[in-house]
């Protein structure tokens, strides 16, 4: 399968960001004058280029290098995990859904058709008002608040666990309506059939031959996903609902450079916006080079048009 | 035609009835009840009875069925939970006073968005054609590209640093200049830069897919024998292959409907415009779920009436698409589609 240059770049912009984020801990080490726990009154709103702070510094004196590169972890943790819970309980109701037809296929892609309706930020929303960290910190057992640092003086990573929930709650969709497309065209094909006539079970059918054979599709959906979850997180950080000051993220980064922008300091609000975009884009032209790759004719576009002259 | 509008219009009422059932049950899936909710704190204050009483008085001992209905009717101010927690006023009295903000920005930024995008899209599929400079055909799609994945709110707040500092006598934030009776005019330039932001993204999109179609549409046959009789290239643009691609262009743009609600969101909390969606925000910080709840069904409700608005439209431009399935058939709003479309 030749990949297109859209493609190529695509998936070369992600590595890179992927990159960022796996290495945070090496390219900015904790304790580090461009930590994002660094505060430095002293150094506050310096400009892109000062030395020390190549893309400058925001009205605390956080360093915004230092910031993108930990926002980066923290974006696509959340934007992975999110899409991974999305695909996975999105494929598995869509492709059930297909598989048994009738009253439950109707049910089932009518729920999902009804959530679909509510635009996915009201519906965020909503669902981060009753998923509050606070209640959610409450209700957990022990052994799991513990796993996820949290003390009586902060929610720890429990802020994380909401937003992933709360985000793959409302992008589930997405993926569940794909899957349900996908499994009723290749449900009539002959070789699900051969299999059905050979004895196999609907979860072997789905596990065995309906969802690898899907699998490029659930991929690029993956991906797509991947961004839509990062624009919510972002979005709810943003708003302030999302991860908070302790998790630094891309949001939360744009949240604060609110402060800084009154101040005129447009780098602060320039550059996690420029991550966000750089990762939406990436996805985005990944996108497009793999699923909306039409059947191309010989005589294409340049063709036709050279034989005018 | 009569027959489809019915039909059509009968196939919205089940989706807004889910709708409903969907928002009532996230009132139930919080922890505890709403009378939990209600008195917070203070309900270590209060005897077993009183609390008891409290709940009988919101029909929360009632069985879910019934408690449905009452919150249904409720959505008049007759219940507790049809009320907003903030002032105690009817949730839908509450709503309305900022519906007709959110209508005016939607409908300003889907003009904008058609504008913007078929007049983009054009210019993308015209240096597509080869027929210009070649670097100006990436140079526009990149362009494109980058508009459709910033987000709204981004670039907002980059448009209202700018203009603040560029262009001062354009007003950034709000409906109208405070202290001021709200005028057509004052109102009017009070919308100009909410609307264009919110519509960019939905331009980009519409552009990307004018530029597809167009592109699409040059490979077939009946181009190649246009040119093969021996009408000039830009006869054929405008003549053959635009008429082809213009019509899904109609179909898409009535679908930027429910995307452009939906980003509006954002948007609004963004530039302090009095709508639906920072009525949305502010009672997600104040959990006052009653408003947040019926604000989910208002939501939806108005995403299926313009996808359904926007299938009738379609099939009136179209009319092939008069007796089968249309184009989005209702099911899937694109309104899923990325918060800050």
């Amino acid at each position: 399968m030749s990949m297109s240059s859209a493609t190529i770049t695509g998936i070369t912009l992600l590595a890179a960001l992927a990159a960022m984020a796996l290495l945070a801990p090496w390219l900015v080490p904790p304790g580090s004058p461009i930590h994002p726990a660094s505060i430095d009154l002293s150094a506050c709103n310096c400009p892109v280029g000062t030395p020390g702070h190549i893309l400058g510094t925001d009205h605390l004196g956080r360093d915004i290098f230092g910031q993108a590169v930990w926002g980066a972890r923290a974006s696509l943790a959340v934007g992975l995990m999110a899409a991974a819970v999305a695909v996975s309980v999105g494929s598995l109701w869509g492709s059930f859904s297909a598989l048994s037809g009738g009253l439950v296929d109707m049910i089932m892609m009518r729920i999902v058709d009804g959530l679909l309706s509510i635009p996915s930020i009201v519906l965020l929303l909503a669902l981060q008002a009753l998923v509050s960290t606070p209640a959610l910190a409450g209700v957990l057992p022990a052994p799991v608040l513990e796993a996820l640092a949290v003390t009586n003086y902060s929610f720890g990573l429990l802020p994380l666990v909401t937003v992933v929930l709360v985000v793959s709650a409302t992008t589930w969709l997405e993926a569940a309506r794909l899957a349900h497309a996908q499994v009723l065209a290749v449900k009539q094909q002959e070789y699900v059939l051969a299999a059905r006539a050979l004895g196999v079970g609907a979860s072997g059918m789905l596990m065995r031959h309906l969802l690898p054979n899907a699998r490029v599709v659930i991929v690029v959906e993956a991906a797509l996903l991947v961004s839509d979850a990062v624009l919510m997180e972002s979005g709810l950080s943003f708003l302030g609902l999302g991860l908070g000051p302790g998790i630094p993220s891309w949001g939360g980064m744009l949240a604060s450079a609110q402060t800084a922008l009154i101040q005129g300091n447009w780098w602060a609000a320039v550059v996690p916006g420029l991550f966000i975009t750089a990762t939406v884009l990436a996805v985005n032209l990944i996108g497009e080079g793999s699923l909306a790759r039409t059947p191309r004719r010989k005589d294409s576009v340049k063709d036709v048009s050279a034989m005018s002259f | 035609m009569t027959g489809l509008i019915l039909r059509r219009c009968i196939s919205a009422v089940p989706l807004i009835f889910l709708v409903s059932v969907f928002a009532f049950a996230l009132i139930r899936l919080v922890p505890g009840d709403p009378v939990d909710v209600l008195l917070g704190a203070s309900e270590k204050d209060l005897s077993p009875e009183q609390v008891a009483a409290l709940r009988h008085e919101m029909g929360l001992d009632q069985p879910p069925v019934k408690q449905y209905l009452a919150w249904l009717a409720g959505f008049w101010g007759e219940g507790e939970l049809g009320r907003s927690y903030r002032d105690g006023r009817p949730v839908l009295a509450v709503i309305g006073e900022r519906l007709p903000a959110t209508v005016a920005l939607v409908g300003t930024s889907l003009v904008l968005a058609g504008t913007l995008g078929i007049a983009f899209g054009l210019a993308m599929a015209w240096a597509a054609t080869g027929r210009t400079v070649s670097y100006w055909s990436p140079i526009l799609r990149m362009a494109a590209l980058f508009l459709y994945s910033a987000p709204g709110f981004w670039l907002a707040s980059i448009a209202i640093f700018c203009v603040g500092r560029w262009l001062p006598w354009l007003p950034i934030s709000g409906l109208n200049d405070p202290g001021q009776a709200p005028t057509l005019a004052s109102v009017a330039q009070h919308v100009l830069l909410p609307a264009s932001i919110l519509s960019l993204r939905r331009a980009a999109k519409l552009a990307l897919f004018i530029r597809a179609m167009v592109l699409e549409e040059m490979s077939r046959d009946y181009v190649l024998i246009a040119l093969a009789k021996g009408l000039s290239w830009s006869a054929v643009l405008a003549r053959h292959i635009l008429r082809n691609s213009l019509l899904p262009v109609v179909a898409l743009l009535g679908l930027s409907l429910p995307a452009l609600l939906g980003g509006s969101v954002l948007i609004e909390t963004v530039f302090a415009w009095p709508g639906m969606g920072r009525l949305a925000v502010e009672a997600a910080f104040g959990r006052n779920y009653p408003l947040l709840l019926t604000l989910v069904v208002v939501y939806g409700a108005m995403v299926v009436v313009s996808t359904l608005i926007a299938d009738l439209l379609y099939s009136l431009v179209d009319p092939r698409l008069r007796e089968t399935q249309a184009i989005s058939g209702l099911s899937g709003s694109p309104a899923a589609s990325g918060m800050a479309s």
